[in-house]
């Protein structure tokens, strides 16, 4: 793949943008796939799949401490392998990539948490004692660290994207492909509606997701 | 206490651009304290070596807060030293502020300003807009999010251990209101442009094992929502296809 080291890059940058630095939601599944479409040149491939896996964000809440798959730079990868595998509907298989990615990120953010509070423990008297070089010791290697994860899960991503493009790839028939492509088409779609019930809720706000329903129904009717 | 002067603007700068990076040593003993503290830094720097150091200190203990909302933490917190609040007070201060900047900004932003405007984008794509409306929802996004971290620190610094106050302006309490009815029509909108744009891409059998599979899975995933995320169901139909698609 010509692109690996632009990915990689760009993957790290996604990653850190999720918590540590600038949280401009670069690491949204629709940009992160829009920016990984640009950079090998197949945007349509970026959209589709940033549209997919923004739907399967909308299944968390990244609320404080807890626990969520990292979907930016899996996208970033999904996008990656669809270009790599170049077939008609690689989309299946490059979601499969993509989510095991995802998981793999949402593991690497606890073991990420569990480093910074080992290092804000070792340097508990410095910080109490007002050493502000201790704080920027620890500030900036807790960012330095979350980029080094982030690089770390994009480089598992795309090895993952090779493995399958060598093994699996040769295996897979047309119809196998859709059959993919369909199961992961249909977990996005359900994931986000899933996602979307949950964050409305069945309140008072119902009668405006119903509103908008009829809406989007009459502008999907007329495009 | 001692006489309030308001910091350089050029301190105030500084500690707003820390403020982007506040979540970056994130940890499950002081969250986002040391952020906080960080970002705080810029704002002591005008007190004598000794109260500096001990406010440093205290600045970086256990804090949290929205990321947007920080800015209001870090700026009252550091006004409060500032100011001579004793220490004790401080650290009231600092735990009644985690709870409220935390809910408030999860509410408004989290719950609201991003979904809102993230299916407004995928409504734009489903449209045809493709890159414009992702750099509209990029560019949209982040006019809000800068305004309001800038806000918050500026309300922290302005109000000090009154900060509260600051939370109850009206546009916030408006913004509330109209976030929620505002970000479900939104989603009903994008919805059925998603639907339509997804399943173009399949025609025939395809089509219709779409519609079956998005519709179990979405009963799943509604039955069980306690052991059953979007991302497990998600890998365990594209394995279950994948196995199915390379022996058929």
């Amino acid at each position: 793949m010509p692109h690996w080291w632009g990915l990689l890059a760009f993957g790290a940058i996604v990653g850190l943008d999720l918590v540590s630095f600038p949280q401009m939601m670069l690491a949204r599944p629709i940009v992160a796939g829009a920016g990984a479409g640009l950079l090998l040149g197949d945007v349509g491939a970026g959209l589709r799949l940033g549209v997919l896996f923004e739907l399967f964000q909308y299944d968390i809440l990244p609320v404080g401490a807890t626990r969520y798959p990292e979907y930016g730079p899996a996208t970033v990868i999904a996008v990656g392998a669809a270009h790599a595998f170049a077939l008609p509907f690689g989309i299946g298989l490059a979601t499969v990539v993509g989510l095991f990615t995802a998981m793999i990120g949402g593991i690497s953010l606890q073991i990420l948490r569990r480093l910074n509070t080992r290092a804000v423990t070792a340097a508990a008297p410095a910080l109490e004692r007002g050493d502000v070089r201790a704080l920027y010791r620890l500030h900036f290697s807790g960012a330095a660290r979350d980029l080094l994860r982030a690089a770390l899960v994009t480089a598992f991503g795309l090895v993952l994207v090779a493995v399958t493009r060598e093994f699996v790839v040769p295996a897979l028939s047309h119809r196998g492909e859709r059959l993919l492509s369909v199961a992961a088409t249909g977990a996005g779609l359900a994931a986000g509606a899933a996602g979307t019930l949950r964050l409305v809720g069945l309140g008072t706000h119902l009668k405006w997701l119903a509103a908008g329903l009829v809406g989007g129904i009459v502008l999907a009717w007329m495009t | 206490m001692d006489d309030v002067k308001a910091p350089p603007r050029s301190r105030l700068a500084i500690a707003f651009l820390r403020l982007f990076t506040v979540q970056a040593s994130w940890n499950y003993e002081r969250l986002i304290g040391v952020g906080t503290g960080f970002a705080a830094e810029p704002l002591l720097r005008g007190l004598d070596a000794d109260r500096y150091r001990a406010a440093l200190g205290r600045a970086s203990r256990y804090f949290n807060s929205h990321p947007y909302l920080s800015g209001a933490g870090a700026g009252a917190l550091a006004r409060a030293e500032v100011d001579g609040v004793p220490a004790e007070q401080v650290e009231r201060l600092r735990g009644a502020l985690a709870g409220p900047l935390g809910s408030i900004g999860d509410r408004l932003v989290w719950a609201g300003w991003l979904p809102m405007l993230s299916a407004l984008a995928l409504t734009g794509v489903a449209w045809g807009r493709g890159l414009t409306a992702v750099a509209w929802f990029l560019v949209v996004y982040n006019l809000g999010h800068v305004a309001l971290r800038w806000w918050a620190l500026r309300a922290g610094w302005n109000y000090g251990p009154r900060v509260a106050t600051a939370l109850q302006e009206p546009w916030m309490r408006r913004a509330g209101q109209y976030l929620g009815p505002a970000t479900a029509l939104a989603f009903g909108l994008a919805l059925p442009m998603v639907v339509q744009w997804s399943g173009d891409a399949f025609r025939g059998w395809a089509r219709i094992t779409l519609a079956v599979a998005a519709a179990v899975a979405f009963g799943l995933l509604r039955w069980r929502p306690d052991i059953l995320s979007g991302l497990r169901l998600g890998l365990v139909l594209v394995v279950i296809a994948l196995i199915a698609g390379m022996l058929w």
